[in-house]
């Protein structure tokens, strides 16, 4: 007994946490400064905050007149985005004032999916879920792991994973890596030790496969690389099935078949190596196992030849582009993008990428892929229970490497086809919209129809929202202070959001829902714990109740008692003292000599760090391989990928060619072209493929009437030459049809796309009627896509979906 | 001073981030053809590859603007520093400076019940280190706004540097947006037709500061 008690102990340990914890100050001084400022309300004020219109998190100022936001202009101070505010950005206010917010927290009186919802209070909310957890969990024996969440990314989306993993304590978290670009910043992680970032303000020649700078916009790459295209420094191949406004950029645009890009880097890879034209010195002294791979591209014939019958593109055109990057080298890069998945070889494909780009020597250097510096913000901690009744996560199978953020797809399916090993009863839905989002609509509402208990924290009634029993509505994020984020680059930088006016309506930041749900549910939830968990029962026999629950963590509010800005603070000072805090206040900026280094050259222009005191090359000096630093990403797990790090034969930070530890894992160890992989398109069909564009951020911004503006609705781009054959003309309604769904949309007939494929953006096609712009308005991508996954990860295949298009 | 603006159309990758600012900025009516600026885009296929091109623009404040000379009620006038604006009270929505605009850069705002068309952000840019908000806000800067009277400004160091054209320079307007060549040959071909006038600012400085002078007397203070 006494060995499981003190296994026990040491199991409980402590979880690091960067965005809550102590502080010296009690709740009553905070309120109390709270109360003072509310009083003495400037007219005039402008407030740094973090726009959180899309992922990027630009540096922007608030100009709040008389309490209310009127304008948002970008703060020149931030390095990452330095003087520029995009149009989602600038329209950050109808995410405020759109009138379709929600306001109150609901409850829903109909249906599912049905939208009718009564208005609640706050207490009557959290009372509704602790009532159904509590049955849940009575009927669950405790297992916490039986409610699922899930999570859009965003600052504090870390406040809300706290609450559900470390304090409630379930195993099954989902957030869009999986949705997103997992593939793509593991296969560049355990290839080159990081996914970093391009330096496109010094990169002499770039190939741009399937990112879109232009349109899916992204600081400081996109601000960098426009201003030097065009003869101006930068040589650009964009490779991709559209001509994209990135493509109206390039010296060379190469239409490809989707799906194949593989098979163009292979055979960029394989000129290189047969031409002798890679950098070998640097190849000898940095590459593990390179004569492995090179006899892998050389025996496999990867000639560019073989990748023309498959792409689409000339031979010859590979032939130039693999020795004019190589000319370049190493100042030349093959952007990693930041797409989603797009088929089963994605996690190869970006292990060929980052390969091919080593075989140049561009990185960690000037012009190549950077790692960067990232300042360290201060920790808290918190203590975690442990509840032996908890499961492991359902999904732990179903690819080779399934890690904390879970496989969204696979999860899914397991839950709506009721193959879960346990049932899984509920899910709380944080800022994430899964219904348009994840692939194949009908099944993820299969699934919430599955569950008893669906909260969903949101600011708007989006198509997941309507699936909800309880809606908690969150405030916007120019309504609250989040945590401080450090952001890691060439100019690594500190900001934070902080709150320009107070919540409107009955909203409220997350970290607030986070304490009211916490302080209603510990003692019940606690009452359970009790009830079923043996170890808990075994260790209360000698030990004192309420000393036990407070030690061990179970009063679950813990983490939520103090203010963000207070939290803030403390993560702040202890690294750069208080006058550094004020700095951070006034400019809503920090980095170290900031105020010396700062300079405005002319309006277009600031200087924020001088050219000799940029981070180009650091893995000479960083000794330890600190994983959150080289991610350069949120999308992972930081955990995940130093336990694959780790595992590596090669401690040395030396180009991995050769991947044994995934091997071992059912993976190919080396990027491998796999033609009964590869999905062909049937005469007379289309591939399906999706993307951004500049003034929609996947499906968040849909209701925004000024976005709306610049573009009403989404269109389905088809070839010319085909829609004409088809009798298809610019706005006829067309149905488009896969094996998992139909939706009807315009046509936008263009030569600007290859044939056999079709696209249109993601983000359109709501069905909640609570949305009157977005509202049945085009349609959704994911209600077409099918449900498959790769074997990596478990991201979902975005790109391998054939539809059929009639006019109707 | 003489307000002017640069436009190293080149940089501009179709974002619209300057018309979301204008909008919020100036409050301009929401509706499609409610603009005061605006990304022309011209686009299709040579020998069956697809191109685009986009000019970004607005109003060109030009010197001897069509629209100010056929105002009936002076509700068309030039401002102090050559910025073309209108008295939203005295237009009585005749359209006239609507239709004699060669850059289709006025609109109807029906909140106003007047004419409205872009103001150079008057209000922020002419503040010591101001400057408009569609400048401010893009993200590959594209735009330069500046005085032509002054040696130093941001925007005439650039036309010293730099050879120009304007949009629609045959209605002899003396436009003020200066629309950036390429300096590569072969870029710059691509975006300019065969009667396009390129100018230089040794060149172009004399006939516009003879014209500035002329017209300036009807600037109001």
């Amino acid at each position: 007994m006494k060995v499981e008690i003190s296994r026990r102990r040491f199991l409980q340990g402590s979880v690091a946490l960067s965005i809550v914890g102590g502080t010296a100050l009690s709740q009553t001084s905070i309120l109390a400064e709270n109360a003072k400022k509310s009083k003495e309300l400037p007219l005039l004020k402008q407030v740094p905050t973090i726009c959180e219109m899309c992922v990027n998190k630009c540096a922007a100022i608030a100009t709040v007149k008389n309490g209310i936001v009127t304008k948002l202009d970008p703060n020149p101070y931030f390095p990452k985005s330095r003087n520029m505010l995009c149009a989602r950005g600038v329209a950050g206010i109808h995410a405020l004032y759109d009138p379709d917010r929600l306001k109150y927290p609901l409850i829903r009186t109909g249906q599912r999916g049905d939208g009718k919802y009564r208005r609640a209070s706050w207490d009557e909310a959290y009372a509704f879920i602790q009532e159904k957890l509590v049955k849940i969990l009575d009927e669950e024996k405790d297992n916490r792991s039986c409610i699922g969440y899930c999570a859009g990314e965003g600052l504090a989306e870390h406040t809300f994973k706290t609450f559900m993993a470390d304090k409630f304590g379930s195993s099954n978290f989902l957030n869009h890596s999986t949705i997103c670009l997992q593939t793509a910043v593991s296969g560049y992680t355990l290839t080159i030790g990081g996914y970093g970032q391009a330096d496109l303000e010094n990169a002499k020649y770039v190939i741009m496969a399937g990112a879109n700078r232009a349109e899916a916009i992204l600081t400081p790459d996109t601000m960098d690389m426009f201003k030097r295209t065009r003869g101006r420094g930068m040589k650009l191949v964009v490779v991709d099935p559209r001509f994209t406004n990135s493509a109206m950029h390039a010296d060379t645009y190469v239409p490809i078949k989707p799906g194949t890009d593989l098979a163009f880097v292979l055979a960029l890879t394989y000129v290189a190596i047969s031409d002798q034209i890679y950098n070998r010195s640097y190849v000898a002294k940095n590459f593990v196992d390179f004569d492995k791979y090179k006899k892998h591209i050389i025996e496999n014939e990867y000639t560019p030849e073989w990748a023309e019958k498959i792409t689409g593109i000339p031979a010859a055109t590979i032939c130039k582009i693999a020795h004019d990057f190589m000319a370049n080298a190493p100042q030349a890069v093959y952007y990693q993008g930041r797409r989603t998945t797009w088929s089963k070889n994605d996690f190869q494909l970006r292990r060929a990428m980052a390969l091919f780009s080593a075989l140049g020597g561009g990185i960690d250097v000037k012009g190549g892929i950077v790692f960067g510096k990232k300042l360290p913000l201060g920790e808290h901690t918190t203590t975690a229970p442990m509840y032996a009744q908890a499961k492991p996560r359902i999904d732990k199978n179903l690819a080779a490497v399934v890690g904390a953020t879970g496989t969204w797809v696979g999860w899914r399916n397991m839950v709506a086809e009721g193959k879960s090993p346990y049932p899984i009863r509920g899910m709380f839905v944080y800022k994430q919209n899964p219904m348009l989002s994840v692939p194949n609509t009908a099944k993820t509402r299969q699934m919430f129809e599955k569950m008893d208990l669906v909260v969903v924290i949101d600011t708007m009634p989006s198509d997941t929202a309507m699936m909800a029993d309880v809606i908690l509505p969150e405030c916007t994020y120019l309504e609250r202070e989040d945590p401080v984020q450090s952001f890691a680059g060439i100019e690594p930088a500190i900001a934070v959001r902080e709150k320009a006016i107070d919540p409107m309506y009955e909203t409220k930041p997350v970290i607030e829902i986070m304490r009211g749900l916490a302080q209603k549910l510990s003692k019940p939830l606690w009452e359970i714990t009790k009830k079923y968990d043996e170890d808990v029962q075994d260790e209360l026999e000698d030990a004192d109740e309420a000393e036990f629950y407070e030690e061990n963590g179970f009063d679950l509010s813990e983490p939520f008692m103090h203010s963000q800005e207070e939290t803030n603070k403390h993560l702040f000072v202890e690294k750069y003292g208080e006058e550094a805090w004020g700095i951070l206040r006034e400019k809503g900026v920090f980095y170290p000599n900031m105020l010396s280094y700062f300079k405005k050259i002319d309006n277009n222009t600031y200087q924020c760090y001088p050219k000799d005191r940029k981070f180009y090359s650091v893995l000479k000096l960083e000794e330890e391989y600190d994983a959150e630093t080289f991610l350069h990403d949120l999308c992972v797990n930081p955990v995940d990928i130093a336990d694959l790090k780790r595992s590596f034969n090669t401690p040395n930070k030396k180009v991995e060619c050769y991947l044994g530890s995934m091997e071992s894992r059912g993976v190919d160890p080396m990027p491998t072209w796999k033609d009964e992989e590869f999905v062909k398109v049937p005469s007379g069909q289309f591939k399906f493929i999706s993307g951004r564009h500049a003034q929609f951020t996947q499906n968040s911004s849909q209701n925004n009437i000024m976005l709306l503006e610049l573009m009403r609705e989404n269109y389905i781009w088809i070839n010319d030459q085909e829609a004409k054959a088809l009798g298809i003309a610019f706005g006829d309604t067309v149905e488009v049809s896969s094996r998992v769904g139909r939706v009807r949309i315009k046509a936008y007939p263009t030569p600007k796309i290859v044939p056999q494929t079709v696209f249109y953006i993601h983000g359109f096609g709501a069905k909640s009627e609570g949305l009157t712009f977005a509202h049945r308005n085009g349609a959704s991508d994911n209600e077409i896509i099918e449900d498959t996954i790769e074997p990596v990860h478990g991201c979902a295949n975005m790109h391998d979906t054939i539809v059929s298009i009639k006019k109707v | 001073m003489n307000y002017a603006m640069a436009l190293d159309y080149q940089n501009c990758i179709n974002c619209k981030a300057c018309e979301v600012a204008c909008k919020e900025e100036n409050g301009v009516q929401l509706g499609a053809d409610k603009q005061r600026i605006w990304i022309g885009v011209v686009e299709g296929t040579i020998f069956g590859k697809p191109f685009i091109n986009l000019y970004p623009s607005q109003c060109n404040h030009c010197i001897d603007a069509p629209c100010v000379n056929v105002c009936p009620t002076n509700a068309s006038h030039f401002a102090g520093g050559g910025i073309v604006k209108v008295d939203a009270h005295k237009c009585i929505l005749c359209k006239g400076c609507m239709e004699a605009c060669p850059y289709d850069a006025r609109f109807v705002d029906d909140t106003m019940v007047a004419v409205d068309k872009c103001t150079f952000c008057d209000h922020r840019s002419l503040v010591e280190g101001g400057t408009t908000a569609c400048q401010a806000t893009c993200p590959t800067k594209v735009r330069v706004f500046g005085d032509l009277d002054d040696e130093n400004s941001d925007i005439v160091k650039l036309l010293k540097t730099k050879r120009f054209f304007f949009q629609k320079e045959h209605t002899g307007t003396l436009p003020k947006l200066f629309y950036i060549l390429p300096d590569d040959e072969t870029y710059a071909k691509q975006s300019v037709s065969h009667h396009t006038k390129i100018h230089t600012w040794d060149e172009i400085q004399p006939l516009y500061a003879q014209a500035r002078e002329r017209r300036s007397k009807e600037w109001r203070k």
